[in-house]
């Protein structure tokens, strides 16, 4: 593990516990680096919440880890809830969810569920608290921090209520903020200004970020690294240039195809295209690749081998067909 | 801001009052009309129980009672004494009605308070710990439990546990309200008090208890599922303060509502746990009011109760806009 990695996730595995053949993921890793941003992208179903969980320590109960690490700052995490997790969580780690809108609770002031995660990580007085408050509360941008703090969430907007999420998930200083589809909920004018914020906090507070989205145009701004998952397995990762100039696994590419972009088709470039065929079910057991059913490249290897991941220039990617010469220099 | 609210509440409650109002005239008006469909009349009951069932004096009873008058006089008279606050005279009880209710009223409030209470806070605590063991064995035996208590008459209950407290074990009095030999005072009273009121109480108390076990049970379900309790989670805060603090507000809200609503109809269960427990209440009285053909004292106790139920629905949904700050009251 190298010196400046904040948290290293090792071939973790995730099973439903009454029903051991529905592996949910089936050996992921992948590090973050200290103050950098790790965006995972993949469809729908493909584990990226779970895994994002797991390093919380709340994964949902009828989860099991059956194998697998997880490390934070040099010391193992249950995935499993425990007192020491809690004392991490929202201390050390700090999260941001998808729905602003059902996030906050409606019988309790924001300042009040903005102060609760400061008194409950630090010895500070209430009065304290409500500084630092109020203080977050200017840092993320929201209007009138002294009256604000006093209103119950239904008087806020989506994108406001978002922010005091961040707040929440940043008033500790955290050393790592996962943010799951944040601006998913959020029209798109206040989905840039949520982006700006977190890369903002990022560059102040040196938080690393791991971020959970489908929109690809924002991880080409923002994320230093992709992972890219698929079926419960990660199967490409690269720097963010790296990935979008020159992707490796055949899944990637054809993500990348169907991603509408700006400008006009370049002479060569092909038509925005889908990838045909359904993602495996969790319970299916393939034998090899998961995502030879529907590969172009698919040959007889991919379906009798499970590919692993391995390092083809600076790129991680499990795919038997893709070799060195493929690779950009 | 905050004085805004106040002036909107204070519209609120304005509103709210002048609608009690027409509210209570109409049922004082149905439940009128519904008595002189009741067979028989204070006349005729007093005249019974004399042994006589002379014409002459019959008539002369009816026309100290004004009821030789039509229906419509009758009617009239009735909703200008209350308007006016004046209940009328029981010559059962040979009191002013409006003396009769206030001195069995106390008694009335004290089950009353006394059991919804006890049945809130063991509710809550039922529904909180079977909510948070859902499906296991603490869960399994509160969710029976309240089964059971849900599908067994109060009276019943009330019944059983006079003979196996009261007769059997001699524990706590079969009736009454304080011990009448005693003649205690001050503290004493207020045991001699309780003593009397545990078993009324309770079977009082078990009814409402699983209705608001499974209420709780259900409302804490519900939102220990919502996007909002995964964020507390995340925030590192521990499942105690979550299920107490984040979750039972949120859960106890439809709770509130049916509270008010058994407010309401608490004197219906009252009639048979006082007349079972001889406890001196509204109930009771009600009770005997209904067997003598008092219809003036049953009118007034029906009206008063009325009175009550509104005022005390009233006060229920202005501390729902309390707790749930998301209501503004309009
Ligand atoms: N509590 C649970 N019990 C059983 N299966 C679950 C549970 N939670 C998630 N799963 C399954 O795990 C898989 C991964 O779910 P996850 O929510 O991580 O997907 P995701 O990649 O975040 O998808 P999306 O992009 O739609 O958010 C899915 O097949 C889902 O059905
Ligand atoms: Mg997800």
């Amino acid at each position: 593990m190298a010196k400046d990695t904040l948290l290293s996730v090792e071939d973790l595995h995730l099973s439903v516990s009454h029903m051991p053949e529905a592996r949910i993921l089936r050996g992921v890793s992948f590090d973050v680096t200290r103050g950098k941003t790790l965006a995972i992208v993949g469809e729908s179903g493909c584990g990226k919440s779970v895994t994002s969980l797991a390093v919380m320590g709340l994964l949902p109960e009828g989860l099991t880890k059956t194998a697998g690490h997880i490390r934070f700052d040099g010391t193992d995490l249950p995935v499993t809830d425990n007192e020491a997790m809690r004392k991490i969580r929202g201390d050390r780690i700090g999260m941001v969810f998808q729905e602003p809108m059902a996030a906050l609770n409606p019988v309790y002031t924001i300042g009040n569920q903005v102060a609760e995660v400061i008194l409950e990580h630090e010895n500070i007085s209430r009065a304290e608290a409500r500084e630092r408050v109020i203080a977050l509360m200017r840092e993320v941008g929201l209007p009138d921090p002294d009256h604000i703090v006093d209103e119950y969430p239904h008087r806020l907007s989506g994108g406001q209520r978002q922010r005091v999420v961040i707040a929440m998930a940043l008033a500790c200083n955290p050393d790592l903020l996962i943010a799951d589809e944040p601006t998913t909920a959020l029209d798109v004018t206040v989905q840039a200004q949520i982006m700006r914020l977190l890369k903002g906090a990022q560059a102040e507070l040196g938080v690393a970020i791991v971020l959970i989205t489908h929109n690809l145009g924002l991880v080409a701004q923002v994320a230093d690294r992709v992972a890219v998952m698929y079926a419960g397995r990660k199967v490409e990762e690269a720097e963010t240039r790296r990935l979008f100039s020159a992707p490796l696994h055949p899944y990637t590419r054809g993500l990348l195809a169907a991603t509408p972009r700006p400008g006009r088709r370049q002479e060569g470039e092909l038509p925005l295209s889908e990838i045909p065929g359904m993602v495996p079910s969790i319970t299916e057991d393939l034998r090899g690749c998961r995502f030879a059913p529907r590969c172009p490249l698919a040959s007889d290897i991919c379906h009798r081998v499970i590919p692993e991941p391995r390092m083809i220039g600076a790129t991680s990617v499990a795919c038997h067909n893709t070799t060195e010469t493929e690779a950009p220099a | 801001m905050t004085a805004r609210r106040h002036r909107s509440t204070f519209r609120y409650i304005g509103k709210r009052l002048i609608h009690a109002a027409f509210t209570i005239l109409g049922i004082a008006v149905i439940n009128f009309l519904l008595l002189q469909l009741a067979p028989g009349d204070a006349a005729e009951a007093l005249a019974g129980e004399a042994g006589t069932a002379d014409a002459e004096y019959m008539e002369s009873l009816r026309r100290q009672f004004g009821l030789d008058r039509s229906l419509i006089e009758q009617l009239g008279a009735f909703l200008l004494r209350i308007v006016t606050l004046d209940f009328g005279w029981s010559f059962r009880h040979g009191m002013s009605n409006w003396d009769l209710i206030m001195d069995r009223l106390p008694a009335t409030l004290l089950l009353m308070g006394a059991s919804i209470l006890l049945a809130l806070i063991g509710g809550i605590v039922m529904g909180v710990i079977a909510a948070r063991n859902v499906g296991r064995l603490p869960d399994r035996l509160i969710s029976v439990g309240a089964l059971l208590l849900y599908a067994t008459p109060p009276f019943w209950i009330g019944l059983m546990m006079i003979v196996l407290f009261s007769v059997k074990l001699g524990w706590v009095p079969t009736g009454g309200m304080y011990d009448v030999i005693g003649g205690k005072t001050g503290f004493a009273h207020v045991l001699d008090v309780m003593w009397h009121l545990a078993l009324p109480v309770l079977t009082q108390a078990f009814f409402y208890l699983a209705i608001y076990t499974r209420l709780v049970r259900a409302g804490m379900l519900e939102v220990l599922n919502l996007e909002y309790i995964r964020v507390a989670r995340a925030k590192g805060i521990s499942e105690n303060r979550i299920a107490y603090r984040h979750a039972l507000r949120n859960a106890v809200l439809p709770l509130l509502t049916v509270v008010g609503a058994n407010i309401g109809t608490f004197l219906g269960g009252a009639v048979l746990t006082e007349s079972i427990f001889s406890w001196p209440g509204i109930g009771r009285l009600m009770f005997d009011a209904m067997m003598q053909r008092d219809l003036n004292l049953l009118l007034s106790i029906l009206v008063l109760s009325s009175i009550f139920v509104v005022i005390a629905n009233l006060l229920v949904d202005l501390l729902y806009a309390v707790i749930n700050p998301t209501v503004e009251l309009k």
